[in-house]
């Protein structure tokens, strides 16, 4: 009696492992043979195990699924020459970045395979940090600040919006980031050691005679100093280093230059003061939602004068 | 031997099945189906065997403290009130105790809004902000005011829609985060105050007519105490 009975379990576990289909042909079929076995099998649980096998297998066939769907971003040039716009789950104005594989501020960043199988990858500039990103954001029609160009960087801080321009420019272009306070000039010198078209001046910016032997012509001054004299300042790096006919950018924050009065009355005060040194303000956005009170004024510096008389004749 | 009898072809072991006409008894049971089943039987019937007789064994009339505790008043059963239950020190705990939880919550709601509005530029709407040209004469303006007219924008007409789905959805989790920042916000402020209530101080609420800038909400006043 036992022999036989041990020999039939062992041999019902092995039905199980096999699943119900095995069964099912050993009954000779017959409608009514086949959903029984199958029954069966499932309530012992080798209908579960089958189950666990399917189950990994469909998580398998999901994840090939997702990557056959295409590029999850697409990145198109902006207006402006070196920004671009990168769409996906992003909704992002971005610059290329110029260390691949690396944040500078924790900013997300975006890579992007070309048809040839190069990767791009793009850095999100955050309008929130930057005022030049704001500004363009803002709709501003020129920053004169293109791949190539030389910039002479005014407030540089911590080197956020700079490793955006050095970015910008490429490595054809130049950027000095002059930076006053030592505890955010470390992280500027960081953020330089990574870019060598970034040459970080721990400097007053008010005192341009102490760093005019590193600092050559340039093309562009962008200016983010937030002080009360930042015209002054800004004209007396100009006078030192700007071409003529080069351009400024300026970021007007109207509580630093005086509070008691309408943030429009202050921007207008700052475009006279920059009127009176030579500057030729050609346009200003304010820089709503991302900042408030803030503007943005860009111009040329002792542009040259307009050919009046020729078209008279 | 055993190998000359596995050389021997077998008749295949067949499992019997339940026969078609009682089906609807389910699965045939088996022998171990049976064991499995009977056991469990005989455990619950020894369960119920223990409880019959732990309460025929039972003294009715042993002591309990909710015969203390406890009355009858008018026919109906009164529980002893739980009034004082716990101290004023306690309440305030227990009242407030949830108002760390929210904080945290509202400061990493926070957190992700910044990080999500650190991608999301609104690039597709135009800002709200001002834009002013300088200019020296008539003509110039007149040149500007045309271009900006015909301003043309950076578009993406062949943007595949699984890409226009997705920002519409990191949009929507902006908006539905900002919301809930919102309401934790507010959530935040009403249990800060119940918990300054709580304290000990003399403050009254304020009439209606007292208060300076009108609000729909309660606006208390603390007595000045002077402190050493």
């Amino acid at each position: 009696m036992r022999p036989p009975r041990g020999g039939g379990r062992g041999g019902g576990f092995r039905g199980r492992s096999d699943g119900g289909g095995f069964r099912g042909r050993g009954r000779g079929g017959g409608g009514r043979g086949g959903p029984e076995g199958r029954g069966g099998g499932r309530g012992r649980g080798g209908g579960r195990f089958g189950g666990r096998g399917g189950g990994g297998g469909r998580g398998r066939g999901g994840r090939g699924g997702g990557m056959k769907g295409g590029s999850r971003v697409v990145v198109e040039p902006h207006r402006h020459d070196g920004v671009f716009i990168a769409k996906g789950k992003e909704d992002a104005l971005c610059t290329r970045n110029l260390v691949a594989g690396e944040s500078v501020y924790g900013e997300k960043r975006v890579a992007v395979q070309n048809e040839d199988g190069t990767k791009i990858e793009y850095r999100v500039w955050n309008p929130f940090r930057s005022k030049l990103a704001a500004a363009i954001l803002g709709g501003v029609d020129n920053i004169w600040i293109a791949p190539g160009t030389r910039v002479l960087y005014l407030g540089a801080a911590s080197g956020t919006t700079v490793s955006h321009v050095s970015d910008l420019v490429g490595p054809t272009g130049m950027v000095y980031a002059v930076e006053f306070s030592h505890r955010s000039g470390r992280d500027l010198v960081n953020m330089a050691k990574k870019r060598t078209n970034v040459i970080p001046i721990i400097e007053d910016a008010r005192h341009p005679a102490k760093y005019r032997m590193l600092v050559g012509m340039v093309d562009v001054i962008f200016s983010d100093v937030a002080q009360p004299d930042q015209a002054r300042i800004l004209a007396l790096n100009a006078s030192y280093f700007l071409k003529n006919g080069g351009h400024f950018v300026i970021s007007i924050k109207a509580n630093c230059i005086d509070s008691t009065v309408p943030a429009e009355a202050v921007f207008a005060q700052e475009v006279k003061k920059l009127q009176a040194e030579q500057f030729k303000p050609s346009e200003q956005v304010t820089l709503e939602p991302f900042e408030r009170d803030h503007a943005c004024v860009v111009g040329g510096y002792r542009m040259p004068k307009k050919q009046k008389l020729a078209t008279a004749t | 031997m055993s190998s000359l009898k596995n050389a021997q072809n077998r008749r295949d072991h067949k499992e019997r099945a339940q026969p078609h006409d009682r089906r609807k008894f389910g699965i045939l049971e088996k022998h171990k189906d049976y064991v499995v089943r009977a056991k469990a039987f005989h455990q619950k019937e020894e369960a119920l065997k223990k409880l019959r007789e732990k309460a025929s064994f039972k003294n009715p009339d042993e002591f309990s403290f909710k015969m203390i505790n406890t009355r009858m008043i008018d026919g109906v059963h009164k529980p002893k009130s739980e009034a004082n239950k716990y101290t004023q020190e306690e309440l305030l705990v227990m009242k407030t105790q949830d108002i760390g939880y929210v904080l945290q919550k509202l400061q990493s709601e926070k957190k992700k809004i910044d990080l999500l509005s650190s991608t999301l530029h609104l690039l597709d709407n135009q800002p709200p902000n001002k834009h002013v040209y300088f200019v020296e004469d008539r003509e110039e303006a007149r040149e500007i005011k045309s271009r900006a007219s015909q301003s043309n924008k950076t578009t993406f007409e062949q943007m595949p829609k699984r890409i226009k789905r997705k920002i519409a959805a990191s949009y929507k989790e902006l908006e539905e985060r900002k919301n809930r920042v919102q309401e934790l916000e507010k959530l935040y402020n009403d249990m800060s105050l119940q918990k300054e209530l709580q304290k000990p101080g003399r403050k009254r609420k304020l009439r209606e007519d007292e208060i300076l800038n009108p609000t729909t909400r309660p606006v208390y006043k603390w007595r000045a105490e002077r402190k050493r």
